[in-house]
């Protein structure tokens, strides 16, 4: 043999050695494809003009999450939301998440829907006193001055807009009350869970105090279904404690009242939008209160369901789990009650892990919760998550609130990841999209589908968390099935628009 | 294991009409849990309960307040700003004295602090080149490397400043990433690795001069020793050593040195089981460099198969080369034996994230890091079925941006599930954490379960000896003198001496 040849055949053998064995690829193949199929939306199958509104949406996936990959201190979902927030509409795949249909939100509290913005408007209504004192704000509607505590007194806001001189700057202090977004350059990561829970707290009693007025409930309910639907959202179980409401005269209503006003305005809502498809209460109680007092919710709950079966869906118990009562301090009750209504209980929100609000996992779980509310810990749980699995309980996970609630900061992070890879039952939601002004549900979709999710993850997912908000809603058979006649109409249209949309189409021009 | 308990499952879901069974279910579930994680399965004798009982009362007090003042938890925030405060807890204190086993995970050229760097800025014939980063070398002559300015003798830099106090507090700022307002500092992971790389850079020519060298890791070993750990597994990249005089060796004569110092150390103290060597070069490196990488492993392997453990690259994950561009060159090198970082990311779906996959198909023996194992369900499982040893660095995960709150990091996942999960400390040097057991407290208090007690941390401290590259009779031995040393603390503990 030559040299030639010699050489030859070792440039071929280390050629050779530079290939990947076909049975190594086929291995790696393997275990991605599992990955991918046992995903949430890996076994949804893509027609013809899905699958290329999917290359459209991909190419922009890419090229957005290529550019942080690279820059990673641009990477903004590592970041606080509120940083990013105003960046949000300039996405392309944000745009697109945007117009389509999402389903339905299951897990938002009543009295946190609507963004600062349109509190404010609301606040242009006659009658309308506010009391200030340092840091709060309680308003009243009322025809003469308010007989009411307040520490310093109550005004007309109308003349204090006025008396102001600057009503934009005014409605601009005002609309700080009403948002924990404050754009005041905080940094958000020094803010503690219990501190944020008292802001929180602090804005909700302000909302609560401006709609708690009859005719603006009316008007709070009507604009917060438009903006939902505006969304693409056909449909929404929200959680309430069913508040009294009170009229100009100082007449209260009964809890009741609250019931028949969502339900009227609905139905007028969906005399101008018939393919919204309605509305449904989980109706509840803070867990901080008494046992007496949870009962009477409860049982509350019970009688409504009888009076008013498709308007409720179930019992839940709301506020900062890590320092209210656990559910084993409700289990009597809740035990007895099972039989008669659905539970939807928050769950797990909690960094904590083997604490009192990390074992509400297993009474939910043991109470049969249709839903758990968020399950933030689950992940640490092994055999709750299987059981989760195999009793199909959804879990209703709200990204952005966690982040703005101090769970977690880098998205990254968040546990929802595990849940789409392991297909867990996954729902998304927005929690009180209204208390930091959040889009209805397309932030959360976003920050989920580009923060948090596979790089892989594609329009099979989206579509899946969809159809996971109609399969896992209170709606009975008949409701599902109208619901999802609606969303597969808004699908098609949606596919159609993404594929003929030329501002979509140069993935070069940013 | 695992099947009986999802046969059990169903039982335990059937929901009870009276109050008595549901607690009683609720509590086997319960139970279920802590008995499925990492060291649950294990029975502590009563001197062992003696222990238990005291350390869990502390934990008990330091996380209540932490859970009831939240302002005041500390390890929600940067390690940096309670990273002093640790020192005073009293469940670090047990922890400290506590027999740890074994560190798996560490990287050479960080392991002792910043203030011995100071000390060797001190020696004759240092030159020192203040660009970005700073840099040393120890020469005859004025050094012809490269440097952004002009390489000045140290002798005289330090002579001319007009407070030499202050001039050393300064030059100690390069020896460490600690730093007062480290979310200031480090905004994003760009920032923290840029710092981090150039730490690296800082202390290589004060480390990579022979002398300093053999020194260096002689005194690294007292200080895990000290840390009541009994054996190290070490990565190296292998830097190439040299003189005053100019002479540049070998990486081979760097492994020599690596089985001088580690031979001086086991004569000096018996009662240390000894070190390994991980031959760890950079990931960011071409197919044929790769090679040579490969044979001198090979060649160090043959030459002192005591010393050698393993092979690995290293570098930001992020940014380096992913391990599926090397797999042809790896699959033939896998008499090797890898212990691949990988999974050192937060990203999901990314080359970075898949390293996971080729770290398990090329068969390591373990995985650093593993950080983004608990969003791969299929690799887990390959995981637990290859008996995989993952080994965790929550607080260089914490330094190096990957979470900030720890209660976040998917360790917590890991141990519930019983992986094979060992604790190391990455770069403890860096950061001015101990050899492990500032490692070992974060991961106790701040990640596991507040219920999780000393069988956790006896059950995480044998996983570093059973998922060593020690050979099976050595393993026997290291375990049984374990045993021993951990008799030794359990019989002396007393509760009132922390
Ligand atoms: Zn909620
Ligand atoms: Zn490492």
């Amino acid at each position: 043999m030559d040299t030639v040849t010699a050489f030859t055949i070792l440039c071929l053998l280390i050629v050779e050695a530079r290939i990947i064995p076909d049975n190594y690829s086929k291995e790696r193949r393997a275990l991605l494809d599992e990955e991918t199929l046992t995903a949430v939306g890996g076994k949804q199958h893509l027609n013809e003009d899905e699958t290329i509104a999917n290359d459209i949406l991909m190419k922009w996936k890419m090229n957005e999450l290529n550019e942080s990959y690279i820059n990673p201190q641009h990477f903004n979902f590592s970041k606080h939301y509120f940083s990013y927030k105003k960046d949000i509409e300039k996405s392309k795949v944000y745009q697109i998440i945007k117009r389509m249909p999402k389903g339905a939100v299951l897990h938002v509290h009543s009295s946190l829907m609507l963004s600062a913005d349109v509190l404010v408007k609301l606040t242009y209504e006659d009658h309308l006193y506010a009391c200030y004192s340092h840091d709060d704000v309680r308003l009243y509607f009322s025809e003469t001055t308010p007989d009411r505590p307040c520490p310093t007194k109550w005004d007309l806001v109308s003349e204090l807009r006025n008396s102001s001189g600057d009503p934009a700057a005014f409605d601009s202090q005002l609309k700080k009350y009403f948002t924990l977004d404050k754009d005041d350059g905080e940094d958000y990561n020094f803010v503690d869970i219990n501190t944020v829970w008292k802001r929180f707290d602090k804005v909700y009693f302000a909302i609560k105090s401006l709609i708690s007025y009859r005719p603006v409930r009316e008007k709070y309910w009507y604009e917060t279904l438009q903006q939902f639907y505006d969304d693409n959202i056909m449909y929404i179980e929200i959680r309430s404690g069913l508040q009294s409401l009170y009229e100009l005269d100082g007449t209260k209503h009964n809890k009741k009242y609250l019931l028949d006003l969502y339900k009227k305005v609905t139905e007028k809502f969906i005399e101008t939008h018939p393919d919204f498809i309605g509305v449904k209460l989980i109706i509840t109680k803070h867990r901080a209160q008494s046992i007496d007092q949870v009962l009477e919710a409860l049982n509350m709950a019970r009688r409504l369901k009888v009076e008013e079966p498709d308007m409720i869906a179930g019992f839940d118990l709301v506020g900062q789990e890590d320092i209210g009562r656990p559910l084993t301090d409700f289990l009597p009750a809740l035990s007895e009650a099972k039989g008669d209504i659905n539970f939807y209980l928050h769950a797990g929100e909690t960094a904590w892990l083997g604490t009192s609000a990390d074992e509400n996992l297993v009474d939910a779980i043991l109470l049969g919760s249709k839903r758990i509310g968020h399950g933030y810990a689950l992940t640490k749980h092994p055999s709750l998550m299987s059981a989760v699995m195999k009793k199909d309980i959804a879990l209703e996970v709200n990204v952005i609130s966690n982040v703005v609630l101090s769970l977690v900061h880098d998205v990254r992070n968040h546990p929802l990841a595990s849940y789409l890879a392991m297909g867990a039952p996954v729902v998304l939601s927005s929690d009180d999209p209204g208390a930091w002004s959040a889009e209805p549900l397309s932030h959360d979709f976003f920050v989920a589908f580009m923060g948090v999710a596979s790089k892989h993850a594609d329009l099979r997912m989206l579509k899946q968390l969809a159809l996971n908000s109609i399969t896992y809603s209170a709606l009975d058979d008949e409701g599902k099935a109208r619901l999802l006649k609606v969303f597969n109409e808004r699908w098609d249209r949606f596919v159609r628009d993404v594929i003929t949309d030329v501002s979509l189409l140069d993935t070069n021009v940013v | 294991m695992r099947s009986v308990i999802l046969a059990v499952l169903p039982i335990l879901f059937i929901h009870a009409k009276c109050d008595d069974k549901y607690h009683e279910k609720r509590k086997q579930l319960v139970e279920l849990e802590l008995r499925m994680a990492l060291g649950g399965n294990s029975t502590l004798n009563d001197k062992e309960n003696i222990v238990n009982n005291c350390l869990m009362q502390h934990k008990f007090n330091e996380l209540d307040y932490g859970f009831d003042n939240p302002d005041h938890y500390n390890l929600s925030h940067h390690f940096f700003n309670y990273r002093k405060q640790i020192q005073k807890s009293k469940v670090y204190k047990i922890i400290q004295s506590m027999p740890k086993g074994a560190v798996l995970h560490v990287h050479d050229m960080a392991i002792i602090g910043p203030d011995y760097f100071v000390n060797l800025t001190y020696m004759d014939h240092l030159y020192v080149c203040f660009g970005k980063p700073i840099k040393f070398w120890f020469s005859y002559t004025v050094p012809n490397t490269t440097c952004d300015g002009d390489w000045k003798l140290m002798k005289d830099v330090r002579k001319a400043a007009a407070n030499v106090t202050q001039f050393d507090a300064d030059l100690r700022k390069h020896f460490t990433l600690v730093c007062d307002n480290p979310d200031v500092v480090y905004p994003s992971i760009k920032e923290t690795w840029d710092t981090f790389m150039g730490y690296f850079t800082s202390v290589f020519g004060l480390l990579s001069f022979r002398p300093n060298w053999e020194q260096y890791f002689y005194d690294a070993l007292k200080l895990f020793r000290a840390d009541n750990i009994m054996y190290v597994e070490v990565r190296s990249i292998l830097p190439n050593l040299y003189e005053l005089d100019g002479t540049v060796y070998d990486k081979i004569i760097t492994a020599k040195a690596y089985r001088k110092a580690i031979n001086k150390f086991l004569k000096d103290y018996p009662d240390f089981l000894g070190a390994k060597l991980i031959f760890a070069p950079s990931r960011k490196v071409d197919a044929k460099v790769l090679d040579s990488y490969i044979q001198t492993a090979r060649h160090i392997k043959r030459d002192m198969p005591d010393l050698y453990a393993g092979f690995d690259l290293v570098g930001q994950e992020d940014l380096g080369n992913p391990l599926i561009e090397f797999v042809p060159q790896l699959l033939q090198a896998k008499d090797l034996n890898f212990f691949f970082h990988a999974g050192e990311t937060n990203w999901f779906g990314t080359l970075t994230d898949e390293n996971l996959v080729d770290a398990v198909l090329l068969g390591a023996k373990r995985i650093g890091h593993g950080y983004a194992l608990a969003k791969h369900p299929a690799l887990m499982r390959e995981v637990i079925k290859k008996d995989i040893g993952i080994e965790v660095n929550v607080l260089s995960n914490a330094v190096l941006s990957l979470v900030k709150d720890v209660r976040n990091h998917p360790l917590n996942i890991f141990l519930s599930l019983d992986l094979p999960v060992v604790l190391s400390s990455d770069d403890p040097g860096a950061w001015e954490a101990d050899p492990l057991s500032d490692d070992f407290y974060v991961a106790f208090v701040g990640v596991a379960s507040r219920l999780a007690d000393l069988r956790m941390l006896k059950g995480l401290a044998l996983n570093s000896l059973k998922y060593s590259a020690l050979k099976a009779e050595h393993k026997v031995r290291a375990i049984r003198e374990f045993n021993s040393r951990w008799n030794d603390f359990v019989n002396h503990f007393d509760c009132k001496s922390y």
